[in-house]
């Protein structure tokens, strides 16, 4: 194994520690650092997916929504037997959206280009009508938990879960998500994605089986998305609607970052979940009511500025000097 | 070209330092919004001081609760130019209080109305806070609230599994899910004890399942017969097939609905298949003014529950017939200050008159605990009742379950919206039973 070739992870711990660093000490920026870091994770969940293959799967939030549920379901069943039912609950998440990945993917992937987009938009909507007309998991009803597991766990213990445990566990997450892509990257995996991305059809004539590492690439994301589920959804939040969950919007949101930061490089996905979860919170809180008019042109004069993503960008214009070993 | 680009990434970051700064500039002034009277009150002036106490609210000012959001900080701006203007500040000790609002935009979304209420509780101090609109968004916010001992009061979240969780500091103004279809069975049962036979068809939400499984739960221990329990699913098209059933099971009364949509089909095809019942009650659909614009006569004498509606009867006068106190603007005193205001029009929606009485309802329990301390006030709101515009207000002191308003029931009479029930907000009496599909195609009127 290369060091050198992991080195690019450097930068990205220093900001996690100072955004921890500043959200331990900084009163009142705890709640709005896990926010920002939620859309970190998300989008370096989605980018080793979206990013590496330039597959865009409109309904990633499936995975998400299917993760919330195996937490929530893990605690309702296991709650009694105390914390132990948190990491029954991670693994429940991550069975369920890798099944549902492989499901998706066993089918959709065989699909290209806008096909492939088409076909997973009906998965997030399909999975809630199922959910939903199907009465299945409390149904329209949904979970709800808090009270459950003020009981089950105790109040305090609760709080502490809900509002410290599950931020501290998102930024793991995104960390681990970083991690994976540059593995991948560093691999004969994202070499064979990263020709399959460019041009598929020359990858499959030159001996590279595609069809096998966009699966793999894609079971990967859904993981993650799964993960994402059960800790910043379920363990955040503890309730989970069908209608909130299975929510295209955080899709759309999720291609957003991954675009605004980069798509296919490591650091993408944190900048550009950093500066969309940034810009929007202290849009709202400055120009309450009206800030939604002044995001959209940000976002559209940093896509137009930046058409391969800020970091796509930065990397570009630091070629060969000693800055790029640090940037992927 | 390089040079543009350089252009729009240095604008980019002075405004991002514009954010910062802004941010910053607001974060000073409001670090100690509610100072202890000890440490900054100067022992030589004995004079009553005005300070400001805010009151905290994320609020949907954009994303799918917009239209609500912007009508509950009207009414909660309404609430505190009345406590500040008319009623004199809030007064605490020898101390008066001027409210004002603080509220950031929660853009109808989960995540950001944590932040929002970590922000109000910590850098700006806030003790009290509105909750956000809708349920979901309300049991967001609790866990974030309940950890910082913050006093929330629920203006827009109306489930009842909210006050189920076991949170201490979350209260409730409006009246919860449970209640939107019973006071309409306490009104058929009052008028006709004959009327036997209920029918219930309503939409597979949460929200609609609340209701009526409350509902039927009420009706039974009102002696009704529920004979028709059933769902149908959001999004619906046709409802016929349903409709034939029910009518087999030939009811006195229907109750049913869930959204706008919905409602409006199940009146149009009860009216085509010519269901004649004595009463109907549909849910959220009936309320609003393009119902009838959209059912013309078909409209006539159906009814809806509304938490509120311009034109109900509490006064000073129906408090004191029922000996609570009386707190806030009168109806004609909220609809000129609402005018002012939003400045327009638009009358206001109920969601302004539940915001204005949450407001109130804080006002009320700090002047009545003489503390700004939320466990004070939290303690002081177990034993209040009291009447505003919006009706009465009282909790469960258990679980802070609003069980003193009572739900409005309305009825399309004569192409305007009358208020039925309850006896002491009416200023209609209600027309029972209403006329056949057959006589309303004739163009009969549910005016007597």
């Amino acid at each position: 194994m290369n060091i050198a070739r992991y080195k690019p992870l450097l930068p990205m711990a220093i900001i996690y520690a100072v955004l921890i660093v500043i959200g331990l000490t900084v009163p009142g920026m705890w709640q709005p650092i896990a926010y920002f870091m939620f859309y970190v994770a998300l989008g370096q969940a989605f980018n080793i997916f979206l990013g590496l293959t330039g597959y865009v799967d409109f309904g990633y939030v499936a995975f998400l929504g299917l993760g919330a549920y195996g937490m929530a379901l893990a605690i309702k069943n296991f709650g009694h037997l105390g914390l132990i039912a948190i990491p029954i609950g991670v693994l429940l998440a991550l069975t369920m959206s890798i099944l549902l990945s492989l499901a998706v993917g066993a089918v959709a992937l065989r699909l290209r280009g806008a096909y492939f987009a088409i076909a997973t938009i009906g998965v997030n909507e399909g999975f809630r009508y199922l959910l939903e007309g199907v009465r299945l998991w409390g149904g329209t009803e949904g979970i709800v938990l808090s009270g459950f597991m003020r009981k089950a766990f105790g109040r305090e213990m609760t709080n502490f879960l809900s509002t410290f445990v599950s931020d501290v566990l998102v930024f793991i997450i995104a960390f681990a998500a970083a991690v994976i892509t540059i593995t991948i990257l560093n691999r004969k995996m994202g070499y064979a994605l990263l020709a399959l991305r460019e041009d598929e059809d020359a990858a499959r004539v030159m001996g590279i089986n595609v069809t096998k590492y966009k699966i793999m690439a894609f079971i990967t994301s859904a993981g993650f998305a799964g993960l994402i589920g059960a800790i910043a959804w379920t363990l955040k939040l503890t309730y989970v609607f069908p209608e909130d969950v299975f929510n295209i919007h955080y899709t759309v949101e999720a291609i957003v970052i991954v675009m605004l930061g980069g798509a296919g490089t490591l650091l993408g996905p944190m900048v550009g979940g950093l500066l969309y979860g940034i810009m929007k919170y202290y849009l709202s809180v400055v120009f309450p009511g009206i800030q939604l008019l002044i995001l959209a042109p940000l976002l559209i004069i940093t896509i137009v500025a930046f058409p391969e993503g800020v970091v796509g960008y930065v990397k570009r214009k630091a070629q060969n000097t000693r800055l790029s070993e640090y940037l992927r | 070209m390089r040079k543009g680009w350089m252009f729009l990434v240095a604008g980019l970051l002075v405004m991002a330092l514009l954010f910062a700064g802004c941010a910053q500039q607001q974060e000073k002034p409001a670090a100690t919004p509610t100072p202890t009277p000890e440490k900054t009150a100067p022992e030589e002036k004995k004079e009553a001081q005005v300070e400001t106490l805010y009151f905290g609210a994320p609020i949907s000012l954009t994303g799918k609760f917009s239209k609500e959001g912007q009508m509950s900080l009207w009414g909660m701006q309404v609430a505190a130019k009345w406590i500040n203007e008319v009623h004199g500040g809030l007064k605490v000790g020898d101390k008066v209080y001027k409210v004002e609002i603080k509220y950031y935009d929660d853009q109808s979304n989960k995540e950001v109305v944590q932040s929002i209420i970590e922000r109000l509780a910590v850098q700006d101090g806030v003790k009290f806070v509105l909750a956000p609109y809708s349920s979901g968004l309300t049991l967001a916010a609790a866990p974030i609230a309940e950890k910082y001992g913050v006093l929330m009061n629920s203006h827009g979240g109306a489930s009842d599994y909210i006050f189920e969780q076991g949170y201490y500091y979350v209260v409730q103004t409006l009246s919860p899910a449970s209640k939107y279809q019973t006071g309409f069975l306490d009104m058929v049962k009052a008028i006709d004890p004959e009327a036997k036979r209920v029918a219930m068809v309503y939409e597979d939400t949460e929200f609609s399942r609340s209701v009526f499984s409350a509902a039927k739960k009420h009706a039974e221990e009102l002696g009704f017969e529920v004979v028709f329990d059933k769902t149908y699913p959001k999004g619906v098209q046709d409802l016929s097939p349903i409709l034939n059933e029910l009518k087999a099971t030939n009811p006195d009364i229907i109750i049913g609905g869930g959204h706008f949509a919905d409602g409006q089909l199940l009146v149009s095809q009860l009216a085509d298949l010519k269901i004649n019942v004595k009463a109907i009650s549909i849910l959220v659909a009936p309320a609003l003014p393009k119902f009838y614009d959209a059912l013309g006569t078909r409209a006539e004498g159906i009814a809806a529950p509304a938490q509120w509606e311009v034109g109900v009867k509490y006064s000073p006068e129906a408090a004191e017939k029922l000996g609570v106190d009386y707190f806030g603007p009168t109806q004609d005193e909220f609809m000129q200050m609402f005018k002012e205001i939003s400045g327009s029009d638009e009358p206001p929606s109920y969601h302004a008159a539940e915001a204005a009485a949450a407001v109130l309802s804080y006002a009320y329990a700090i002047e009545k605990a003489q503390s700004l301390d939320p466990d004070k006030v939290r303690e002081a709101m177990n034993d209040i009742e009291f009447m505003c515009l919006y009706g009465l207000w009282k909790i469960d002191p258990e679980t802070g379950k609003q069980v003193g308003h009572e739900m409005v029931i309305i009825q399309w009479q004569g192409g305007t919206k009358k208020i039925i029930w309850p006896p002491e907000a009416a200023n209609a009496e209600p027309y029972y039973p209403i006329p056949t599909w057959e006589e309303k195609a004739q163009g009969k009127l549910a005016v007597k």
